[in-house]
């Protein structure tokens, strides 16, 4: 009954030359929780590959930018010390430097009540591979997470925005945006100094 | 004077339906090309209720995170912070009192039954039978009473929070909970036999916007839409969460996919959950109903889903050392099947959009965050 293959960390080793870090968990009902970082991020299409051909669902996509660590951007510099300068910022497996900018993406798979997700991360405006070929799926997710981060998915059918208007600038998940301007009435004055902007002149 | 006929069925024209339509319940923008009556392309463009809610779960704590994720959506509330605490449970390996899991239950089943009885109202509106419309609605009402008398509120239950949930059953309010039951059975019972046997139901329902299940795989839907065409998935059967590995689950399925199966799908599974609540009556056991203490979340990262009324409800969250989560993301049922649509509005009628369209169950405010 179980839907994760016993041997899916070797098939999808296999198939991810530069390693991948692999974690198997599962509740108490015997339904199994995977965790796949990839040390390369153009591995991600053989291994989505692997996972296509048992059957799985691309269930969900996340990107994000995960924080880099806050007792190294404390530290003053001013100390020379070449050991402090050799550790660097935290990175993450596979060695993409964790400095706040660079992104985690993760695919959430389903086989059959199972969950597989695989990791992998991506320097600030860097590329990764569209999974649309494989997961039809993939086309709305893709194209959101495109939208969010300053992101570029290769080969995407259909890049265009798809929830955050195009005038609207790029990357917004990037930015601090205030909950006014987020809700489009960052003050009543200035929401009616817009119309009358707009309707060009005084009312 | 010009041929019309020949004019309008030679060319494919665009025509939009939305993002403000009397017959759609929330906006949405669909481009659709026609060849006279007939539908040949659909595009869909989306983003009309973006509400950057994703973004702001990141600027609330934890904690304050099950009251806002409650309210990204009214019609499967409950489903949204049910399954952020069971994934917050799950990285602070957290054990959920046994009699909250049960009330787990009995919150998203009520919430179930309303849910798919208001789609079901909306497609006999939809279709012109208003007074079944009526029907439903009122026979729906005993749905939103229970809410309202066991839990306080209409439509946000506030039932759950982590480490449990966040209200009790006395006798009192197990015998009202008992006999709204019973009132709704033979309501929802005569609602199927009407929706089995009706012309008008039937003429506008079936064959109408099909869905094959290769289709249906290809796009990943899941929920009702899935189940309606031959696809056995369902969350609480494959990956049993709160009380449902104890409980009498059926999954129903049918294998035509269309907008007739879909809606009875949606019916037995109201009167499924009717089951389910009896059962979790009858079983509750005793005990606490939350965990006493409110721990920190500690660093870590956890998936978690559940069964909406719409479907599977995914949830990614990922802590670190702050009270405030590094993401929360979240895939809701509509989010798969919206992209299904293509494929039921393929050759069909202008009049049958509104009746395919609200066949998917849509939730546009949930689809967008």
């Amino acid at each position: 009954m179980t839907r994760v293959p016993e041997d899916l960390e070797s098939r999808l080793a296999a198939v991810a030359p530069g390693g991948i870090d692999y974690s198997e968990a599962a509740d108490v009902h015997g339904t199994k929780v995977v965790w796949v970082a990839l040390a390369d991020k153009d591995a991600l299409l053989p291994v989505a590959t692997v996972l296509h051909e048992l059957g799985a669902r691309l269930s969900m996509t996340c990107a994000s930018q995960p924080p880099a660590p806050e007792e190294e951007e404390a530290e003053e510099p001013a100390e020379g010390e070449e050991a402090k300068a050799d550790e660097g910022p935290r990175a993450s497996f596979g060695g993409t430097v964790l400095d706040g900018t660079s992104y985690e993406l993760a695919y959430h798979f389903d086989l059959d009540g199972d969950t597989v997700t695989v990791i992998a991360h991506v320097s600030q405006g860097g590329e990764i591979d569209s999974l649309t070929p494989l997961f039809r799926t993939a086309d709305w997710s893709e194209r959101e997470m495109m939208e969010l981060y300053a992101l570029t998915v290769r080969s995407h059918p259909d890049p265009r925005r798809l929830f955050i208007d195009p005038t609207i600038d790029a990357a917004v998940f990037e930015r601090l945006i205030p909950f006014s301007t987020l809700v489009n009435a960052a003050s009543t004055k200035g929401l009616w100094e817009k119309i009358l902007n707009k309707k060009g002149g005084a009312a | 004077m010009t041929d019309v006929t020949h004019t309008t069925t030679a060319e494919t024209y665009t025509i939009p339906v939305g993002p403000l339509h009397v017959a759609l319940e929330e906006p949405m923008y669909f481009k659709i090309d026609v060849r006279g009556e007939t539908i040949a392309n659909v595009d869909i463009n989306a983003g009309h209720v973006h509400r950057g809610i994703e973004y702001l779960t990141t600027k609330r704590t934890i904690y304050q995170n099950v009251i806002l994720t409650e309210r990204i959506c009214s019609l499967c509330s409950n489903s949204h912070p049910e399954t952020f605490a069971m994934a917050a449970e799950q990285i602070a390996g957290l054990e959920v009192p046994e009699r909250a899991l049960y009330l787990r239950v009995i919150a998203g089943e009520i919430k179930r039954i309303a849910s798919n009885l208001f789609n079901i109202a909306i497609l006999a509106h939809l279709v012109g039978y208003e007074t079944l419309f009526m029907h439903v609605m009122e026979v729906r009402e005993v749905a939103q009473d229970i809410k309202e008398s066991v839990f306080g509120n209409r439509m946000d239950l506030g039932a759950v929070c982590i480490g449990g949930v966040r209200y009790d059953l006395d006798d009192e309010t197990t015998a009202y909970l008992s006999g709204a039951l019973d009132k709704l059975v033979p309501e929802i019972d005569e609602i199927i036999a009407t929706y089995r046997t009706n012309g008008s139901i039937l003429g506008r329902t079936r064959g109408i916007g099909i869905l094959k299940r290769e289709d249906a795989l290809a796009c990943g839907v899941v929920g009702p839409v899935a189940r309606a065409s031959g696809i056995d998935y369902d969350v609480r059967m494959v990956a049993p969460y709160a009380a449902y590995d104890r409980l009498p689950m059926v999954v129903h399925t049918l294998t035509d996919g269309d907008v007739w199966s879909r809606a009875m799908i949606r019916l037995a599974e109201a009167r499924t959950a009717i089951e389910l609540i009896r059962a979790c009556l009858r079983d509750l056991p005793g005990g606490p109903t939350h965990l006493h203490d409110r721990p920190d979340i500690p660093r870590g990262q956890a998936v978690a889903k559940c069964e909406a009324p719409r479907g599977e409800l995914i949830y990614y969250l990922k802590t670190n050392d702050n009270p405030e989560p590094e993401r929360v993301k979240w895939r809701v049922p509509t989010f798969m099947n919206w992209d299904a649509l293509r494929y039921m509005l393929a050759d069909q009628k202008i009049a049958d959009i509104a009746i395919i369209v609200n066949s998917i169950d849509p939730c546009v405010s949930c689809t967008e965050r």
